[in-house]
């Protein structure tokens, strides 16, 4: 207790000093909780971004169609396995679809597109192309609806009701065909790629005109629990996969943001590293200064029989305190601004992240690692940081020390 | 009376070849238990440096200190330190108390590193702030203590951990006359009451008077040996 009374008194002796030596500490864990509150919050909307768009949690395709994307890889066995989809009662929705490269053609210009054929029913629940529809309607299942992006109806010169011609080639003879459609909705997901190549019409109608009457090349899957889709062994992925099909989460998928989402954990890991050095050597430095202040006690200290030992674990002592008031303040104030970035955000402007369009805010996420195991580091830095002041005052001769006093 | 500290042949020098200073020349007193003793001699006589090497501050170039039968060189710095703690008081010119603790933690501290518990501490500093006629300024800090206090305070201390021997540097010298004398008063009471062995390094002619042997030191020797 008397060790408590003196070190806590110790720490106060220079109020302005341990205050600022305080906010040092409390600072950096406020900037990591908020550093790492935005890089989870903009794994999220990443994260989000690809899988409740277009591509989904997870996919069932035929070997070989995610390389090649060959129209002739369509699933073995469709039914089979949506009717395995379905009992499933981890998955929260599922998109049946056809996927064909053709042309399109307008009255006024043509261009090349990738023909989404969708059941419009099961795609709400699956992505976000109904939300994306800025003009006209989402589809309804009336055959001839198509829906086009913004920019490629500005390069076909077309509005709502104009006639759109599809020209591809058949799946099952190889033959080119041609089909009309009246164009029912445009529609502005924001990465341009997208916006400019996409076309969306009903999985009927495309597996009519491309010859593949039954078949399918993908199944879109949203899960109950978004976790589940980043587990390789979930038992779904395991019963879908087979000789001829396979089912993959989002990150088998996209492989690419897997390594995004690693390189944004090495940031924030470095990030916590240089303000971890930062804060060691203000640490280092307010403890030394603590200690030449007091050095003539610790010296009359070692005088009267206190050990080297005990004058470390005082000094450890009085670190430990300053961490945990650090601690204390900057969790408070770091739950205070982690809250309000949560929901009011931090304006980012526009800006595509790889294919993933980050409009508007960044909203920060908040995780309870983020406030244990944090202040956890802090805590053990500045008794790191410590341990050199410690060993110091530790090895102080007396006769020296009480020179200075006299 | 038994020798409680033998120093044989002491020699401690200071600062490098060319500016070698010799504090101690081949020093050998015998101190008893209950003796209350001044060492005096002129500023550089080599006092102080006797005192920190009596009580293990410091380590001599040559010589031994037998302190209760044992030497101080044969311990390690642990074992010096537990030394320190168990059997020998230190009183300071300027009073070192520790300054973010009160008069009664000052005196609890050495308690604390004894490992001596709670009930018997408060039990101890309480006689021992009634010894020292400090009763009522306890929970006081050193600064709002006058110098006589606090070094009452040091004596206090000094006395907690029931040394053997108590070893005292200039402790008038920051003192008023009267106040440096009713601590005197303190501390042969305790000598004689307590047959404790007190060690003094001054140039006071009070703790000359009171003193019951002189040893007068000059360029780091032992000029004259005088027991009253």
């Amino acid at each position: 207790m008397l060790t408590f009374k003196l070190a806590f008194r110790n720490l106060f002796r220079n109020t302005r000093r341990t205050i600022l030596t305080s906010l040092l500490i409390s600072s950096s864990l406020i900037v990591l909780i908020l550093v790492d509150g935005l890089m989870l919050g903009m794994t999220s909307v990443m994260v989000g971004g690809i899988t409740h768009t277009l591509e989904g949690e997870a996919q069932v395709v035929r070997k070989g169609f995610r390389n090649n994307s060959e129209v002739e890889y369509t699933i073995d066995d469709p039914a089979s396995v949506i009717s395995q989809i379905q009992v499933n009662k981890s998955v929260e929705g599922f998109g049946p679809r056809v996927i064909i490269g053709g042309m399109i053609a307008s009255s006024y210009n043509t261009t090349g597109s990738l023909i989404y054929g969708v059941d419009a029913k099961q795609e709400l629940k699956v992505s976000r192309i109904s939300d994306a529809v800025i003009e006209g309607e989402y589809l309804s299942g009336e055959p001839r609806e198509i829906l086009i992006g913004k920019p490629m109806a500005e390069l076909l010169e077309v509005e709502l009701g104009d006639r759109l011609i599809i020209t591809a080639a058949t799946v099952d003879a190889n033959e080119i065909t041609q089909e009309l459609f009246r164009l029912s909705g445009i529609f502005e997901f924001g990465p341009e790629e997208m916006d400019k190549n996409l076309v969306f019409i009903n999985l009927d109608k495309a597996q009519s005109i491309f010859g593949m009457e039954g078949n399918l090349h993908q199944i879109a899957l949203r899960f109950i629990d978004p976790e589940d889709s980043k587990n390789p062994e979930l038992p779904l992925f395991k019963q879908l996969t087979n000789k001829e099909n396979e089912a993959l989460g989002w990150l088998d998928l996209q492989p690419s943001i897997g390594t995004m989402i690693e390189m944004t954990n090495y940031s924030t890991a470095i990030v916590g590293t240089i303000l971890f050095l930062l804060t060691s050597l203000g640490v280092i430095n307010s403890m030394f200064m603590s200690i030449y202040e007091r050095i003539y006690e610790f010296g009359v200290a070692k005088a009267i029989g206190t050990t080297p030992w005990q004058i470390i674990q005082l000094v450890l002592f009085e670190a430990l305190l300053l961490a945990l008031l650090s601690c204390a303040f900057g969790l408070t104030i770091g739950y205070l601004l982690g809250d309000y970035f949560s929901s009011n955000g931090i304006p980012m402007g526009k800006m595509e992240v790889s294919g993933v369009l980050l409009d508007g805010n960044l909203y920060t996420r908040l995780a309870l690692y983020q406030f244990v195991n944090f202040p956890i580091y802090v805590t053990l830095l500045t008794l790191a940081a410590a341990i050199y002041p410690a060993t110091f005052a530790s090895r102080i001769v007396p006769t020296e020390a009480l020179q200075r006093a006299l | 009376m038994t020798n409680l500290i033998e120093t044989r042949g002491l020699c401690r020098t200071f600062g490098s070849e060319e500016t070698k200073v010799t504090a101690l020349d081949h020093v050998s007193i015998n101190i008893e238990e209950g003796e209350f003793t001044a060492i005096i001699g002129p500023s550089g006589s080599g006092k102080t440096t006797l005192l920190h090497l009596i009580g293990g501050l410091d380590e001599p170039n040559g010589g031994s200190v037998t302190l209760s039968g044992s030497n101080i060189a044969d311990m390690s710095g642990n074992q010096l330190s537990d030394f320190r703690r168990d059997h020998i008081g230190f009183i300071f010119q300027a009073y070192n108390l520790i300054p973010v603790l009160s008069a009664e933690e000052n005196i609890e501290y050495i308690m604390l590193l004894q490992g001596v518990g709670a009930a018997e501490r408060r039990k101890r500093v309480k006689e021992m702030l009634a010894m020292v006629e400090l009763e009522g300024l306890g929970d006081r800090r050193p600064s709002h203590l006058s110098g006589g206090q606090q070094q009452r305070v040091a004596v206090a201390r000094a006395m907690a951990s029931n040394p053997d021997i108590i070893l005292a540097d200039e402790p008038t010298a920051n003192l008023d006359s009267k106040t440096g004398i009713s601590l005197l008063e303190v501390m042969r009471d305790l000598n004689q009451q307590r047959n404790m062995t007190f060690i003094f390094s001054t140039h006071d002619e009070k703790i000359m008077e009171r003193a019951t042997r002189l040893i007068y030191l000059r360029d780091g020797k032992v000029e004259r040996d005088e027991r009253k």
